[in-house]
């Protein structure tokens, strides 16, 4: 009889009772295979777009800042982040479309718009911003070609709007594409990537109108929005492993894509351009080598950052004791609790 | 042993056309739209003849890929792809250090294995994640993928928590079971379920299979199979984390780890929102932070 009411239980008791024997991962894996499918993208393709899609993104979203302030000192770096935001449409897009398997049906993403899909709010918010970023550098072109003319002007700044919005949404959808799988690292820490993406975005933008920039007081603007961007990067890099090592996931960082995350993207990345700001700062030389190395540092982690996660992330799948471990119902009844309340 | 009074009607050696509503014949239910079906994967019979994995094969005009030995016991599919639509695991739990037992407690004690499947999810990730609408839910209650509309984006591979969906390398596009859409449309059962001599496979309407395996779970614990569960129902391992129930769902003997199935997988979608809704306001933090900085006067 007792047998019996084991069964019973599984049947009406919620979710806990019938886990619990399977509460602790034990170390089993089936003849050591994945459980889980690697995503098929190509990471360094997919990565690149990663990356220029936050490039540009916060790009825009810093023209649009740059112009409410109505200092002339900043239509330099209004105009110039207009032409930077095209990175997305112009190289990004093709490269997207060059990852397909089948390139030549690009066009059936546009069949349908989904929220439950990343995918699909991505390619309409690329589309839009495209749409946007493109009448807004043009209007700035032909402005800047034919000499400064009023019309012109209102068209790019008008258009600049919309595409800023949009341009939030390209900078950090990213993540969110990520973390709506089942690969662990990805789903392991949805918010703090999504952050970090977006910290990252701000940073390298920032850090790619630095370069270039002559007027030693907006470079030093720009020099100190990317170190904002910087720490907060930072700070959400901690907690996506504080996060990581609680799910058990964190055994995926020992790969080449993980030293390359550590290396690359957080001491690159963020650590030696924080600490180059710092010392540039200190030294009180803005225009000198040391912001330069530092904007190169900040765009080259950006880079890596995108491009080495995507590579644990298809770690993480491909070792059943990582994707076992993390699909234990400790780590479900913290998701549960987390997204109470969402679609 | 049920036989449907129908089959009276068909015993003729060779038929003049396919029989109307055969699955009421092989499988004891009929097949219409508007209702859910899926299978019952009952592990304790599956004797591993693999005749399935054939099955599916020659329905499906799939072709072969591993041919070669994997060194998994007779486990030589490996994993279910965008070409093996039914994978036969095989776990020898007798043995010691790679050597066979020669003795062997009864009922098939010294093996587990299980014919592994799309589970076709209430709420399905593959198709939640699909950007072009090419995975759909049938009015069978099954997911399937229109090749016609597929254009290899791959994002459904990494949403299936289960490790089902796969890329064909020769065409591009995204591959797996289907649950036999086009049998089920002619009234036939899918082929894998028809093929299976022991019925560890079995074909019906969902409600209806789980009803059964549960009434199977008690009589094997009756008969002292004390650690049968089923996997994939209501309130069990395999349908948590939003996924609903699986409409293709096992009954098992040992962890799901075992068989290369996870305990506890979720639903991807629940964190497109938390996801976006952070980055976003990540960004807008610091974009009033910028404009602050922009804004000072020198």
């Amino acid at each position: 009889m007792a047998k019996i009411v084991t069964l019973r239980e599984q049947r009406v008791m919620p979710h806990g009772s019938a886990l619990d024997r399977f509460h602790h991962y034990d170390g089993t894996t089936y003849h050591g295979r994945s459980q889980l499918k690697p995503a098929p993208f190509e990471n360094g393709i997919v990565g690149t777009y990663i990356f220029l899609a936050g490039l540009s993104g916060a790009a825009a979203v810093l023209s649009v800042l740059a112009a409410t302030t109505g200092q002339s000192s900043l239509r330099r770096v209004e105009r110039r982040s207009r032409y930077l935001a095209l990175a997305a449409p112009i190289l990004g897009a093709p490269l997207l479309i060059y990852d397909l398997r089948t390139p030549k049906r690009f066009y059936n993403m546009l069949r349908v718009a989904k929220g439950t899909s990343p995918m699909s709010i991505g390619t309409w918010v690329l589309m839009n911003y495209s749409g946007f970023s493109v009448l807004s550098a043009a209007a700035q072109a032909a402005s800047d070609v034919w000499g400064a003319n009023q019309r012109l002007q209102s068209v790019a700044r008008f258009a600049a709007v919309p595409e800023a919005l949009a341009g939030a949404v390209l900078a950090t959808y990213t993540a969110s594409l990520m973390s709506a799988t089942s690969t662990p690292v990805w789903a392991a820490a949805p918010e703090a990537l999504a952050v970090r993406y977006g910290a990252s975005s701000m940073a390298s933008a920032a850090a790619a109108l630095t370069l270039g920039e002559i007027d030693p007081g907006v470079r030093g603007k720009l020099q100190a929005i990317t170190a904002g961007a910087l720490a907060v990067e930072a700070v959400a890099g901690t907690i996506a492993h504080r996060t990581y090592y609680r799910k058990g996931v964190e055994a995926a960082f020992q790969s080449p894509s993980g030293i390359a995350e550590k290396l690359g993207a957080k001491g690159l990345g963020v650590l030696l351009p924080l600490g180059l700001l710092a010392a540039s700062a200190l030294l009180g030389r803005r225009r000198g080598a040391l912001s330069t190395a530092a904007a190169i540092a900040t765009i080259a982690g950006s880079a890596m950052l995108r491009v080495s996660m995507l590579g644990v992330g298809d770690q993480s799948a491909a070792r059943p004791d990582i994707s076992f471990r993390f699909s234990t119902p400790s780590n479900l009844a913290e998701a549960e609790q987390d997204q109470r309340g969402s679609p | 042993m049920y036989v449907s009074p129908r089959a009276q009607e068909f015993a003729q050696s060779t038929l003049e056309r396919v029989i109307p509503d055969e699955s009421e014949l092989t499988a004891g239910v009929r097949i219409e739209p508007g209702k859910s079906y899926g299978f019952f994967t009952d592990t304790t019979v599956c004797i591993g003849c693999k005749a399935c994995e054939v099955a599916c094969k020659e329905w499906n005009n799939l072709p072969a890929d591993n041919l070669g030995l994997t060194g998994h016991s007779y486990d030589n599919t490996g994993a279910l792809s965008a070409n093996s639509w039914r994978h036969v695991a095989f776990v020898e739990t007798s043995g010691n250090g790679g050597v066979r037992a020669t003795r062997e407690a009864p009922f098939q004690s010294g093996w587990l294995m299980l014919s592994d499947v799309c589970k076709h999810c209430h709420n399905a990730p593959c198709l939640e994640a699909c950007p072009t609408g090419a995975l759909f839910k049938t009015e069978f209650d099954t997911v399937v993928v229109q090749q016609d509309i597929c254009n290899g984006c791959g994002y459904c591979v990494p949403a299936c928590p289960f490790g089902v969906v796969d890329i064909g390398s020769n065409d591009g596009k995204a591959h797996k079971c289907t649950l036999c859409y086009d049998r089920l449309k002619g009234g036939l059962e899918p082929a894998c379920a028809k093929s299976c001599p022991t019925d560890s496979i079995q074909f019906g309407e969902v409600a209806e299979l789980q009803r059964h395996a549960a009434e199977r779970v008690i009589h094997l614990h009756d008969l002292g199979v004390s650690n049968a569960y089923l996997y994939g129902v209501p309130n069990s391992p395999g349908a948590t984390g939003g996924l609903g129930h699986l409409n293709a769902f096992f009954l098992l003997t040992a962890r799901p780890e075992v068989y290369n199935l996870p305990v506890a997988p979720t639903r991807p979608s629940r964190r497109v929102a938390p996801s976006l809704l952070s980055g976003l306001m990540a960004v807008a933090g610091l974009a009033v932070a910028a404009a602050a900085i922009l804004s000072r006067r020198e």
